[in-house]
């Protein structure tokens, strides 16, 4: 194997595909490649994905109270401040209550849809909090947004999916959510949904491949967990939150 | 590649034991992480777990059978989504290709989380060499890169290091006051760190797994800089071993489950990232550039060698060191390489050669207890026997392990054990020997030095057990040979 190129400093250093599969080939003692591989969970096709989807949604829907039950157990066990709310008055009161006791103000909130039902704004204004929406347009570029999610006591988000399973919660690319409101301020608040809670890993990414398949191969850029406040035991094995994100975190289940 | 340093080892072991501050370290590790990981465990059940381990070694058994169709796989669809692929074959093509993304594209600061393939290519400093300034971001990392160390666990990288260490490290380096609290250490790094990921032109993170079916690179962190390091800079680069790849999106939910379960106990981590190409025009924010650097480094050779191609099954999670009792008192730098422990044991020999690490393979009681603990039921003691196996025999005097007086006993050995004669006659010798000579007789059935010649340089890290005043064959001849036909059978004294 000689380097594609490495004495030209104008292109890329590195092996071809070709190349680096071939040796990888030459290893597995095989000169033809790559055969057609049967794996029975990339033959499922959309029409497979779109019935179990279906299934999955009856499913979710005749057990919603446990759901929403062991969402706020493992969600407690895993570093959540959990908040069982009903109506969008209720959760309200319990964001402007959180952000009042920590004393905090100033809030970086996202643009997700859940805040058309969940009008927290006017709220917290009403008190003097400085509510800013972390939404890039006209008024604002992506550095001036930066600099007020690093000056915001608070970042309060929505939520596309949450797990019972290991109480978490899925944020995905949307318009108007930055990855960094649940991350730069020193406290995360988020809201759920019923309808948003879902049982297991394998539910989440069930409904996540079939979105794949259903948009013709586009996965959207990111897809982040949070569990939790941030953590680390680098030192001595203790313990420490809010390391680089939040040192605490509130979910706030709206029913 | 670092400095190889495992030739070392039976020195550097010796060390090891006799320092106070690292038995501390240690201790917790046992009690930290090994508990952690079963109540996680039983939490949802063995039964369960044993499931769910058979499940992940089905997948990669397949994965690594088939490897090229799922590496090119990974490669069309990590491009569909926008981002680069790059394939390097060792070390320095992989540094050569980070120094030139970063040179092309006028990088100047570049925050790191945490990548144990970035460790064992040793790519700071050559992005150091070019002007970069690289700042590690896990707080584990960031110490040793402080103190100019490497890792010595592949979880909890500063293991070694006490709070006052850091504390010291922190007043030196950092300017700050000298502070032992542990809160505030990590609030410190927190500040420093705060304005190197927004000043980052790139972020480098590792991958727990690449997802071949979607070109989704997996990261899986606790404080939240594998986050930052992957949405904050302009760039993005993905380092990873070629062997991290996994077929299908949906087998994530299995390793999701054993990897922080195995790693710290947690049900998942705080953290867990997904990232597919770089950010699209829609989204708020994100890196403009994707690109992710495979790397085959020496592990082509394992995938080559069938006997010891499970190691390239590893997830890193670091559970058969905390379990080990060779680790346990030795800890993570004697090894001498990148990866330490059990695992560490099987795959240095094979990518920095089994001249250099020879007594790597030697440095376990072969217990199981990593086989046992592994959530990928890697079977890590058939490997070290295989590597100890190929140490015996080599025809390269530099691979062997043994001494001459070793291989000596080992032939005299097997010529008394193959002929009655011959035993029954060593055996009365021996147990003479003990009778008579001082310091060969010992209490609790031990010989713990042997003053013979041979034998003493033996026993100087290993005990002998004493022969019984009553060998086998003798109670077999004396109590037992009369009930021929049924005694051998019914247990009966």
């Amino acid at each position: 194997m000689e380097t594609v190129a490495a004495a030209n400093p104008g292109s890329m250093p590195g092996r071809s595909k070709a190349e680096f599969l071939r040796s990888v080939r030459n290893a597995l003692g095989r000169e033809e490649g790559p055969p057609e591989q049967h794996y029975h969970r990339l033959e499922e096709d959309l029409p497979l994905l779109e019935s179990r989807a279906a299934e999955l949604e009856a499913r979710l829907q005749a057990n919603r109270p446990q759901l929403l039950d062991r969402l706020a157990d493992m969600a407690g066990k895993g570093g959540w401040n959990v908040h069982r709310v009903s109506g969008a008055e209720a959760a309200i009161g319990q964001v402007d209550s959180i952000v009042a006791d920590l004393g905090a103000t100033r809030v970086a909130r996202s643009g997700q849809p859940v805040f058309e039902d969940v009008p927290v704004d006017a709220a917290l204004q009403l008190r003097g909090i400085d509510v800013v929406p972390v939404v890039r347009g006209a008024s604002a570029t992506r550095e001036e947004l930066r600099e007020r999610m690093r000056h915001a006591d608070v970042g309060l988000t929505g939520t596309d999916y949450a797990l019972a399973e290991t109480g978490s919660l899925v944020i995905l690319p949307r318009q108007g959510l930055s990855r960094l409101v649940s991350l730069v301020p020193p406290v995360h608040v988020a809201l759920v949904r019923p309808e948003e809670v879902l049982e297991s890993l394998h539910d989440l990414f069930l409904l996540r491949r079939l979105e794949f398949k259903q948009r013709g191969g586009e996965m959207g850029s990111y897809l982040n967990f949070i569990t939790g406040p941030s953590r680390t035991a680098d030192i001595e094995m203790t313990i420490v939150q809010g390391v680089h994100g939040p040192r605490a975190v509130h979910m706030i289940i709206v029913e | 590649m670092p400095e190889v340093k495992t030739s070392q080892f039976t020195k550097a072991s010796a060390t090891a034991m006799l320092d106070p501050q690292l038995r501390r370290a240690l201790d917790r590790v046992g009690s930290g992480f090994d508990v952690a990981r079963r109540n996680a465990i039983e939490e949802v059940s063995w039964e369960a777990w044993e499931e769910w381990r058979d499940e992940a070694r089905r997948i990669k058994i397949h994965t690594l059978d088939h490897l090229d169709y799922y590496l090119e796989m990974l490669h069309d669809n990590v491009t569909a989504a926008g981002g680069q692929v790059h394939f390097a074959a060792d070390a320095a093509e992989a540094n050569a290709i980070v120094s030139h993304l970063a040179q092309s594209r006028g990088v100047k600061v570049a925050t790191k989380s945490k990548s144990m393939v970035s460790e064992e290519l040793e790519l700071n400093p050559v992005l150091e060499s070019i002007g970069v300034d690289v700042y590690e971001t896990d707080l584990g990392e960031y110490i040793i890169q402080l103190a100019g160390e490497t890792p010595s666990h592949l979880v909890a990288p500063a293991l070694h290091k006490s709070k006052e260490d850091v504390a010291e490290l922190f007043a030196n380096k950092l300017g700050v006051a000298y502070d032992e609290d542990i809160v505030r250490m990590a609030a410190t790094a927190r500040q420093v760190l705060r304005d190197k990921f927004m000043q980052a032109d790139l972020g480098i993170s590792g991958a727990n797994f690449v997802v071949a079916e979607t070109g989704t690179l997996v990261i899986v962190t606790n404080e939240g800089n594998g986050r930052l390091c992957t949405s904050a800079p302009r760039i993005h680069i993905g380092i990873t071993g070629m062997e991290k790849v996994i077929p299908s999106m949906q087998d994530l939910a299995i390793f999701l489950r054993l990897l922080p379960r195995s790693a710290t106990g947690q049900r998942i981590s705080s953290y867990v990232s997904m990232i597919t190409g770089p950010r699209r025009e829609d989204d708020e924010d994100g890196p403009e550039e994707f690109h992710l650097v495979l790397v085959d480094n020496g592990r082509s050779r394992m995938l080559r060698d069938p006997k010891l191609r499970e190691a390239l099954y590893c997830i890193r999670c670091g559970a058969c060191l905390n379990i080990c009792p060779v680790y346990a008192r030795v800890g993570g730098h004697a090894y001498g390489w990148v990866y330490p422990g059990p695992i560490g044991a099987v795959v240095s020999p094979m990518l920095t050669g089994l001249k250099e690490s020879k007594m790597l393979p030697q440095a376990s009681s072969l217990c199981g207890a990593c086989r046992e603990a592994c959530p990928i039921k890697i079977n890590i003691p058939r490997m070290l026997l295989e590597l100890r196996h190929r140490t015996a025999e080599s025809d390269d005097s530099k691979e062997r392990a043994s001494s001459r007086s070793e291989r000596f006993l080992a032939r005299a050995f097997s010529r008394l054990m193959s002929n009655p004669g011959r035993l029954a006659f060593a055996t009365r010798m021996g147990r003479m020997a003990q009778r008579l000579i001082p310091g060969m007789s010992r209490r609790g059935g031990w010989i713990r030095r042997a003053p013979l010649p041979l034998f003493s340089r033996w026993t100087r890290a290993r005990d002998l057990p004493q022969l019984p005043a009553k060998s086998f064959r003798d109670i077999w001849r004396d109590e037992l040979g009369n009930e021929k036909g049924d005694g051998g059978n019914s247990g009966r004294r």
